[in-house]
């Protein structure tokens, strides 16, 4: 049969007639030769009715009408193509058994191993933690400088709040400047809240709901169970699927996303929770959570947009967590003096340079 | 450079392609599904045979291209990469978090700097092992040069890019693209880099820079203006009312004035990457051949936006079919004017053993 024959040294076509002989490709052409054992020969591809053929090391490579190989070898090219599919097989299935362990892992295993990795880490790991992450973020939201008193008062406060608590930590709360409505628990006990949050919250109780909010993240050492998760995930995630766009790549992305959030949101819950209870045993009135998760809602927005938009958030929806809080809002003293709440208004006092927040903004912390 | 200066008579060279584009949509679900139940372990393999068949219908001289990777390969490289790269990263970044700012500081910002070197040695490495995997007669294409040198030239000419406000782009994209298509060789055949002096680059390039300029303050104003006189930003804070969340509307809005300004964007810069394109494979010879890529601009905007489109609307899933498309379109406009005696080439030494571990780990492939 006759064949077009590159041997893999130069780049010259030779034409060649090829025969099988005793277990042997012989091929023979004007100032060429070569001879290759028929074991081991690969097909690299079958294309209009040819075969590409290479010896099984080496770099030749022999071009015949697939029918005369065929008929000259007996090896049966739909039975080769169907071997490769098989070794694909064998190969998925490894993969998949790889990847949906990693999956599980990822997905369930680490999620239900950080509340517990979290309870087990040792507080002076946290402590100091928390002290670096708290030096870090003071470099771009610098602390408040202001009233003494107004320090005073927001640490007897927490202090209050914090009473019934199982608390782990000394808590130290740092009202600091920054543009945006939000407060973060941070490892070891340290809460920040920012300087437009105090100026946002309509009254001392408002401030109090969320103070006792935060400080429910820290009785439960959420912080760390947040760490520790999202640590084990986006190592994981971050390690096996690499950055690329390819095909899946960005679905796996997304949902861990989704999932990070789901698990995110269910502590905020817990905090919510237990920020009532705080606030309850404290006989402070909890209708200022109600008062704020109101004015956070958005109420342009159909319930239905809410929801769906719910899954891209940290935290539940406002409008939801409005209505929980209403209606397990119960009346109690106010949880400042009408004079502590004018000395905490005044511990940040507000530039008349600093621009007003260029545009409202999603609390995304604790 | 020396060509080969055997006996044999040159060949024109002629690129044809039998790519059938709707046949990738099969591969990209397949290649999609597969990387979803084996958490995109499946990747490595699924690349590969992409390849594969995108190398197979595209020819030169009636001979077709052949893609001998392996996905056992790749998936080695991504071992390496993470052994040696990417975990002693995470971990030093990770554990920084437990020093003092300063010490962090100091830490993790050589680090970043190091980053474009390590991005630019990830680009080399992966174009050296594909091209050390792409095989015509029976002979392989190498990749001469050195993956560090690139890295940093990489970082040198980014800062320069800097420093020049953006002036330095196009001939750093040219020196770049000399570093790595200048070493281009087909097994002995060195590709030369001669560029021609009528690509002209820098015109294109100004049409872009200024189109940026003025289009950044005008969108940046008329999102202002909008956002202001519609009345959907809630006025914040004098002296005690908190802000609502973000309404949807607001929202939906600056997401929309985002994509209005990226496509404005691929707009201005078209000419000028169509130029650059025209200029990097105008300025390959081999022999005394030298390529051309017949590159309109509009054709090029058509193809990046309608990809881009494609991909993000697919989560990713036809990215096979996208480099498919890109392939065909590429090849259909490739030819190349006068003879290079490509019968003659000898075979180049073997390629590395695995390849492309840091260029995936930093989400990037040519193909």
């Amino acid at each position: 049969m006759q064949g077009e024959y590159f041997d893999g040294l130069t780049s010259r076509k030779h034409h060649v007639e090829v025969s099988v002989v005793a277990g042997e490709i012989l091929g023979q052409g004007p100032g060429v030769s070569f001879r290759w054992p028929l074991k081991g020969i690969r097909l690299i591809e079958v294309r209009d009715g040819r075969v590409r053929l290479a010896p099984a090391t080496g770099d030749g490579r022999l071009i015949l009408q697939a029918a005369d190989w065929e008929a000259a070898s007996g090896l049966s090219v739909t039975r080769v193509q169907r071997a490769a599919l098989r070794k694909e097989g064998w190969l998925v299935g490894v993969l998949a058994v790889v990847g949906i362990s990693l999956t599980l892992g990822v997905f369930v295993g680490i999620p239900m191993a950080a509340r517990p990795l979290a309870r087990a880490t040792p507080l002076e790991l946290e402590a100091s933690m928390g002290r670096n992450m708290s030096k870090q973020l003071q470099i771009a939201f610098k602390p408040c400088t202001g009233d003494a008193y107004g320090q005073d008062s927001l640490d007897a406060l927490t202090s209050r709040l914090a009473r019934d608590a199982d608390m782990p930590f000394r808590i130290a709360v740092i009202p600091v400047h920054a543009p945006m409505i939000n407060a973060f628990a941070l490892p070891g006990g340290t809460i920040l809240v920012t300087d437009d949050l105090i100026a946002g919250a309509r009254s001392p109780d408002e401030l109090a709901g969320v103070l006792a909010h935060e400080i429910s993240h820290i009785e439960k050492r959420h912080v760390m169970e947040a760490v520790w998760r999202s640590l084990g995930v986006g190592l994981v995630l971050d390690t096996v699927v690499g950055g690329g766009s390819g095909a899946g790549q960005q679905a796996v992305l997304l949902a861990s996303s989704f999932t990070e959030q789901r698990y995110s949101r269910t502590l905020e819950r817990e905090a919510d929770d237990r920020a009532f209870e705080l606030l309850a045993a404290n006989g402070i009135s909890s209708a200022g959570m109600a008062d704020f998760f109101e004015r956070l809602a958005d109420k342009t927005a159909p319930e239905q947009v809410n929801a769906a938009a719910e899954w891209f958030a940290t935290h539940p929806d406002s409008g939801r967590r409005a209505k929980a809080a209403r209606a397990r809002a119960k009346a109690g003293m106010p949880a400042l003096s009408a004079s502590e709440w004018a000395a905490v208004r005044q511990m940040c006092p507000r530039s008349p340079n600093k621009p007003k927040p260029p545009w409202p903004l999603r609390r995304k912390g604790g | 450079m020396q060509d080969q200066t055997e006996t044999s008579e040159g060949e024109t060279l002629a690129f044809s392609e039998t790519l059938d584009v709707r046949s990738f949509l099969g591969l990209s679900l397949k290649n999609g599904l597969l990387n979803l139940i084996t958490l995109t372990l499946y990747r490595f393999w699924g690349r590969t045979e992409v390849r594969r068949r995108v190398w197979s219908h595209v020819k030169l001289n009636g001979e077709a291209f052949e893609y001998t990777g392996k996905g056992r390969e790749l998936f080695i490289g991504f071992l390496i990469a993470l052994f040696t790269v990417g975990l002693p990263f995470l971990v030093i970044v990770g554990g920084a978090q437990f020093l003092g700012p300063m010490y962090a500081l100091l830490i993790i910002l050589p680090l970043y700097l190091g980053l474009p070197v390590l991005v630019g040695a990830a680009i080399f490495l992966a174009f050296r092992y594909m091209a050390s995997r792409t095989v015509w007669r029976g002979v392989r294409f190498h990749l001469r040069g050195s993956p560090w040198d690139y890295g940093l030239a990489n970082l040198g000419y980014g800062l320069l890019v800097g420093l020049t406000l953006g002036w330095f782009q196009p001939a750093a994209s040219m020196r770049l693209a000399e570093k790595m298509w200048g070493g281009l060789s087909f097994g002995s055949l060195n590709l030369r880099w001669v560029p021609r002096a009528s690509d002209g680059i820098y015109g294109p390039f100004a049409i872009g820079w200024i189109g940026f300029v003025i289009g950044y303050f005008v969108f940046i104003g008329a999102y202002m203006g909008l956002i202001m006189t519609s009345g959907l930003l809630p006025t914040p804070a004098e002296g005690g009312e908190a802000p609502a969340q973000p309404t949807f509307v607001f929202m939906l809005v600056t997401y929309a004035a985002f994509f209005v300004f990226a496509l404005y964007m691929l707009l201005v810069f078209a000419p000028y990457q169509a130029a650059l394109l025209r200029a990097i494979i105008g300025s390959l010879k081999i022999g005394d051949a030298r390529f051309e890529l017949k590159l309109k601009t509009l054709d090029l905007l058509g193809l990046t936006v309608s990809n881009i489109i494609l991909v993000v609307v697919s989560l990713g899933f036809l990215s096979p079919f996208v480099q498919a498309r890109t392939a065909r379109f590429m090849i259909r406009r490739l030819s190349a004017v006068g003879t290079a005696p490509l019968a003659d080439a000898r075979q180049a030494r073997k390629g590395p053993g695995s390849g492309e571990g840091l260029a995936d780990a930093f989400g990037f492939s040519p193909i």
